[in-house]
């Protein structure tokens, strides 16, 4: 009897890892457990909120305090546009010195949001952020910092979301050289905190050190143009099809505070 | 232990360890830092004469699977089999001296450790830090003082 007593949720656990890993019947419900487990995260922000309310109290200085958070806010939002301009002007330069030809620059939405906790997994590296389905996040959405793409959102609920960086080792993304537009795919390595390879790029490929790599926006999911990484190793394996590219990531995930959530014009 | 006050500890163990395990760390410190969930249920298998401990542990493993936004069932499976353990060794465990209760949540978290690494790798493949592996020896270390707070909170 007690063998059966624990080998009952023993097999419900396991029957419940392989419809969670292979399929998405238990994304709703798990959505809704969240939803009423997210007062945890507001209680672990507690402290630093009391010490923000204390400090903005009675401070003579609480209005610059303000005005200087909502500039930092912008700035940060001024350096997340430039970035996706950056790429296109390049992009557009080759293009006209090409083809000459025109093409449309895609307008994107861009969404302030505070990092509340940097990652409570040992096996996944992820934040949580301050903004849930009621600011219109949804899955799968490219959140960028001032410096390059931090990740994509992977759990929303009404208050806050849960973002996978782009260097952990589950999350793949389509990226592209600024210089040449060769194409790969990025994968975080869980070994190293600040690091990211670049999979499937020929080996025969033009790839330099100092390169930078771009979201390329193949597969819809994610906008172009916004700096992934800047190429730091490039191995040519003799028995490999393809080259071994490590990327250092443009966005310093430790010094996170502000972070923008992207979305197209017309969502 | 009445059923209604072994309820009461478990209800407070499992915000307290669901609070202290969502609080944000340096990474190195997020990756050794001890399984809370399974520190601070082993205190109530050991203190409370719970006829329904794998029903529990099933639900508390789930709901630390939701909040750390891992694989649904993953802590699940680590913590029923780290808790069947630790009822094996329970009565042992009640009248060891400090030292021994460390080895025995050593024992424990590896015993975690290893479920979580082993489904780890059937998801998603061999990659993790081998930082991790010290997570066993931060949940021994920590003990005293889990039991010290809990023994207050009891009360």
């Amino acid at each position: 009897m007690r063998l059966f007593k624990l080998l009952v949720p023993i097999l419900i656990s396991i029957i419940l890892i392989v419809l969670d890993a292979r399929f998405s019947y238990l994304d709703n419900f798990k959505r809704f457990t969240l939803t009423l487990l997210s007062p945890i995260y507001f209680v672990v922000d507690l402290p630093s909120h009391v010490v923000d309310w204390v400090n903005d109290q009675g401070s003579e200085k609480a209005q610059l305090v303000s005005e200087k958070e909502y500039l930092e806010g912008k700035l940060t939002e001024l350096k997340v546009r430039l970035q996706s301009y950056n790429n296109l002007v390049l992009e557009n330069q080759k293009l006209t010195q090409l083809l000459d030809a025109t093409y449309t620059i895609p307008e994107h939405q861009i969404t302030l949001a505070h990092v509340k906790s940097i990652s409570q997994s040992r096996l996944k590296k992820q934040i949580i952020i301050n903004k849930g389905s009621k600011d219109g996040v949804r899955n799968t959405q490219l959140i960028v910092g001032s410096d390059g793409v931090v990740g994509k959102v992977t759990q929303v609920t009404p208050l806050y979301s849960t973002v996978l960086l782009i260097t952990d080792p589950t999350q793949h993304m389509p990226v592209k050289n600024v210089r040449n537009g060769i194409r790969g795919v990025t994968k975080g390595i869980a070994t190293n905190e600040r690091g990211m390879i670049v999979e499937f790029i020929p080996l025969d490929s033009d790839v330099k050190l100092g390169d930078i790599f771009v979201t390329s926006g193949i597969g819809t999911t994610y906008p172009p143009g916004y700096l992934v990484g800047e190429v730091s190793k490039v191995d040519k394996p003799p028995n490999e099809a393809f080259l071994t590219i490590t990327l250092k990531p443009m966005q310093i995930m430790d010094k996170l505070e502000f972070i923008f959530i992207v979305s197209e014009k017309n969502d | 232990m009445t059923k209604n006050s072994s309820l009461i500890l478990l209800t407070k163990i499992t915000i307290i360890a669901l609070i202290v395990g969502a609080i944000s760390l340096p990474s190195v410190l997020e990756i050794v830092s001890p399984f809370w969930m399974l520190v601070f249920f082993i205190y109530w298998i050991i203190y409370t004469d719970s006829k329904a401990l794998y029903f529990y542990a099933l639900i508390l493993g789930l709901l630390t699977d939701m909040l750390q936004g891992s694989i649904l069932g993953q802590n699940a499976l680590a913590l029923l089999i780290s808790s069947a353990f630790i009822f094996s060794v329970k009565k042992s465990f009640y009248v060891s001296n400090l030292t021994t209760q460390q080895v025995y949540i050593f024992i424990a978290s590896i015993i975690y450790l290893i479920v979580l690494i082993l489904t780890h790798i059937a998801i998603q493949g061999f990659d993790f830090s081998w930082l991790i592996l010290l997570s066993a020896f931060t949940g021994s270390i920590i003990w005293p003082l889990v039991r010290l707070s809990l023994a207050k909170l009891k009360h």
